[in-house]
């Protein structure tokens, strides 16, 4: 048995596709690829494959994680070689990595996400002091539905972001762009929309989630002395 | 804004986007530089629907593998992303290009069941072409359409410019060479349909104009171009053999009804079931060699990625050679992990041996189609099985382990009493008595659907002279049912609504009359007719009122075999003769045999050979 992760892009209309037709997409792919996944036990048998965090409908990425166990090793190489061959346009592997067998996933291991966000407005402010003002706040708080019981409850958000950026500071045709590092993961976790929502409240602009286009950068983990971040593709194990 | 970019602003805001994205598993593009035929096969339904349709898959594979044609796929949009359309001006788009459908050179309608002709309107209305071929300029796309329902095209024939009978795969092809010499000499619509009028098959609905007389009674149906045939004959592919087949279907990227690789095993019914129109249309029986089916079907698995597999025909079990057959495809699914589903499997010893192997402890339903509660009124219908087939495939099946079994009935058959209803309420008891008989008192949670639907009369069948029943009678019946079959424990019941069994008789047998109709209702609201949810009665019950059509003259039309009919000049190769003949046994309780056990005389062989004639 052999442990792998993946990482690819997500582009154009492949945007549109969801997180349970991306994961079908994959099986089909290994399986027409011939690459043989190892496949769970018990009465359903389903392959060994996850991806570590989904990603919203609607968002681009450039850099996603896929985690997968195949019945025999396979050299990384033709692993990316053979897939890219079965992709449609829009979703190709950047890179393939055999990591040691371990009880505990990737997807608990992730701490971090970052986004570029681009949203349109004709709001004409100094965007760099606005954004200082908005994480000098003793606390950022958003309301959040909560998942069975749908009630509002109030959430305070300032520790789950980590940075917010103006990039460039270049003010394009109304287009701002930010970049930003969150909470991902099952710990804590920032929607980077709620996030956009609540700096429009901030700035008393209306929040348009459809002219908001948001590209996921990079998922991360924690180092393992100080505070600084890893991408998935380049963790370390520990043996 | 391009309609690229027009596009991403809508598709934030619908369901489903992935509908109209395209770029799926072997979608095909083309360099338009090199392309001469720009072909839209359009399918009147959303795309989990359209995409589960084999006939696409076929046709699309075909146009595609002619260098000089492209073929791209037009669906309709659902409700919400047509309000979004419209309130942006984004015209009906093809999903491999983003190109507008009025740009296409032919746009191809597939004509699968009646209720989806409102939304060939809704389709037209979006690309911006006029619906009637008398308002479209040379410069709109050539209207085409094929399928089942182009058998009785007349509702349609003030719309479409030209339809296919039969089956496409040839005929398609030659359609495609005559458009491009026709618009290398930059020649006229009219100059294209006189030429596509010769090949066998095409029908060209302007070159023919039936005469009424002052009773509104059909009198002839008078030919306007000379050298258009009399009478259209369907296209017949011999061999299937000979036919390419798609080996690497498009995979949709979202789940679609039917998402599985599937081979059609054969084409044509040797049963002869007077009430089905597919039994009658698709005549004869041809079928695909068993090598052949089996090198199709390695292929698409390999191409595909599907973990899925399916043999598609009328009634599997009636395949030559369906053991041998079923045995290697059995063995080649296991060996490639794809599961494989055996759809309209007759209930014998072999069939129930296969599905123990295929499912296991995963059983999934059993389906079964006696379509008449008596042996009298399944002799009317010459649907040839008996209560002993039925009591003995159950009994296998209980022993088997299936707890579940689901019955398809029809009512308002020709010369149903309620005598008959009681004998599906009796079937469902008696099933219901074997399941305590061998399970003991808890019958092992056996339980029985019992599922009636509406009979309609089509055209080309022995019951195209035959009244449907009123819709009182309809529910009456289903009250009468419900009530009966409530008595019995684990038996469940449910019917199809009559408002949609009713529209579908009007249109199965409509004549051009009725196409003022249909548009009338389109502008109502009316469209996705076929779905429950979106079917609305009351705008069609004002529609045929504003354009002075009585429904009820068309749905309980009681025909003579003497009468015209609005398609007496298609021929679907089953002489009048014959559905005449059948007609009369019908009434009589005459069973007709199993051509394959001997020949019918149904006409088809005048045509083509019959390699299943008595072969029994």
């Amino acid at each position: 048995m052999s442990r792998y992760v993946l990482q690819f892009y997500k582009q154009g209309y492949m945007k549109y596709i969801s997180h349970l037709d991306l994961l079908r997409l994959f099986k089909r792919s290994f399986k027409r690829m011939e690459i043989k996944l190892q496949h769970s036990q018990g009465f359903n048998p389903h392959p060994k494959m996850s991806f570590v965090q989904p990603l919203s409908l609607g968002y681009t990425s450039v850099s996603e994680y896929l985690e997968f166990e195949t019945n025999e090793y396979e050299e990384p190489n033709h692993i990316i070689q053979k897939l890219n061959e079965a992709m449609p346009d829009g979703i190709g592997i950047a890179a393939c990595r055999a990591i040691p067998p371990s009880k505990k996933t990737l997807a608990a291991m992730v701490e971090y996400a970052s986004y570029e966000l681009k949203f349109k407005t004709n709001h004409i402010c100094d965007w760099n002091e606005k954004l200082e003002e908005f994480l000098q706040q003793d606390k950022i708080i958003i309301l959040k539905k909560q998942k069975k019981s749908k009630n509002l409850v109030e959430q305070d958000i300032k520790p789950m972001i980590r940075d917010i950026i103006l990039k460039d500071s270049i003010v394009d045709n109304n287009i701002i762009t930010l970049t930003t590092t969150i909470s991902a993961g099952s710990n804590f976790n920032l929607n980077p929309e709620n996030l956009m929502k609540s700096f429009c409240t901030f700035l008393d602009i209306p929040f348009e989630k459809e002219a908001i286009s948001i590209e996921r950068k990079e998922l991360y983990c924690s180092t393992s002395e100080g505070n600084g971040l890893v991408p998935i593709l380049k963790i370390e194990f520990k043996n | 804004m391009t309609l690229t970019e027009q596009l991403d602003k809508l598709l934030m805001k619908v369901e489903k986007p992935a509908r109209y994205i395209g770029g799926e598993l072997h979608s095909v593009n083309k360099d338009l530089n090199n392309v001469k035929t720009r072909f839209g096969f359009a399918f009147p339904d959303t795309y989990e629907i359209g995409m589960s349709y084999l006939g696409l898959q076929i046709i699309y594979h075909i146009l595609n593998n002619t260098d000089s044609v492209f073929c791209e796929r037009i669906f309709a949009p659902g409700i919400d992303m047509e309000g979004l359309m419209r309130e942006e001006n984004l015209p009906l788009f093809t999903l491999e290009t983003k190109t507008p459908a009025k740009e296409m050179d032919i746009l191809g309608f597939t004509l699968q069941y009646e209720l989806s002709f409102t939304n060939i309107i809704n389709m037209l209305d979006l690309a911006g072409i006029p619906f009637k071929s008398k308002d479209r300029s040379e410069s709109d796309p050539i209207i085409a359409a094929g399928g089942p329902c182009a058998f009785n095209p007349e509702p349609l024939a003030d719309i479409v410019d030209f339809f296919m009978l039969g089956d496409g795969e040839e005929v398609l092809k030659k359609v495609c060479e005559i458009h491009q010499s026709w618009k290398a000499r930059n020649g006229n619509k009219r100059e294209f349909l006189e030429e596509v009028c010769q090949l066998k098959g095409i029908y060209v609905p302007a070159f023919y104009e039936p005469i009424y007389n002052e009773n509104g009674v059909l009198q002839a149906i008078e030919k306007k171009y000379e050298k258009a045939p009399d009478k259209i004959e369907k296209n017949i592919i011999e061999d299937l053999d000979t036919v390419d087949f798609p080996n690497s279907n498009v995979v949709p990227l979202i789940e679609v009804v039917h998402d599985r690789a599937v081979v059609e095993i054969f084409r044509g019914c040797t049963r002869g079931c007077r009430f089905c129109q597919a039994g009658m249309i698709y005549r004869p029986v041809r079928e695909r060699s068993q090598d052949r089916i089996i090198d199709i079907a390695k292929n698409q698995i390999a191409s595909t990625g599907y973990e899925e597999m399916s043999i598609l025909s009328l009634s599997t079990s009636d395949y030559s050679k369906i053991e041998p057959l079923v045995t290697d495809l059995m063995g080649m699914c296991k060996q490639n992990n794809v599961s494989l589903s055996l759809p309209s499997l007759r209930l014998d010893s072999f069939s129930f041996n296969v599905l123990e192997q295929i499912q296991g402890y995963k059983k999934t339903g059993l389906t079964f189609a006696p379509e008449a509660g008596t042996q009298r009124l399944r002799d009317v219908i010459n649907k040839c099985i008996t209560d002993k087939d039925i009591y003995s495939g159950m009994e296998q099946a209980i022993s088997l382990g299936w707890t579940s079994v689901k019955l398809y009935f029809m009512v308002g058959l020709p010369t149903e009493t309620y005598e008959d209803l009681d004998g599906i309420a009796e079937i469902a008891k008696n099933i219901m008595d074997i399941a305590y008989r061998m399970n003991g008192n808890k019958r092992g949670r056996f339980n029985v659907t019992v599922s009636v639907s509406n009979f309609v009369p089509k055209a080309h069948t022995p019951f195209q002279w035959c009244a449907q029943d009123t819709m009182e009678s309809f529910e009456e019946k289903h009250r009468y049912l419900r009530e009966k079959l409530r008595k019995i424990k684990g038996v469940n019941f449910n019917y199809h609504g009559t408002e949609t069994s009713h529209m579908e008789a009007v249109f199965a047998r409509g004549d051009r009359h009725v196409c003022e109709t249909l548009i009338k209702a389109w502008s109502l609201g009316c469209k996705f007719d076929g779905w429950r949810e979106h079917f609305k009665y009351d705008k069609w019950l004002q529609a045929f009122k504003e354009t002075g059509i009585d429904d009820n003259s068309y749905a309980f039309k009681a025909g003579n075999p003497e009468d015209i009919l609005p398609w007496d000049h298609i021929d679907c190769g089953v002489s009048k003769e014959f559905l005449i003949s059948e007609w009369n046994k019908a009434n009589h309780c005459e069973q007709t045999q199993d051509c394959r056990r001997g020949c019918v005389g149904c006409g088809i062989n005048t045509h083509t050979e019959c390699k299943q004639e008595g072969t029994l």
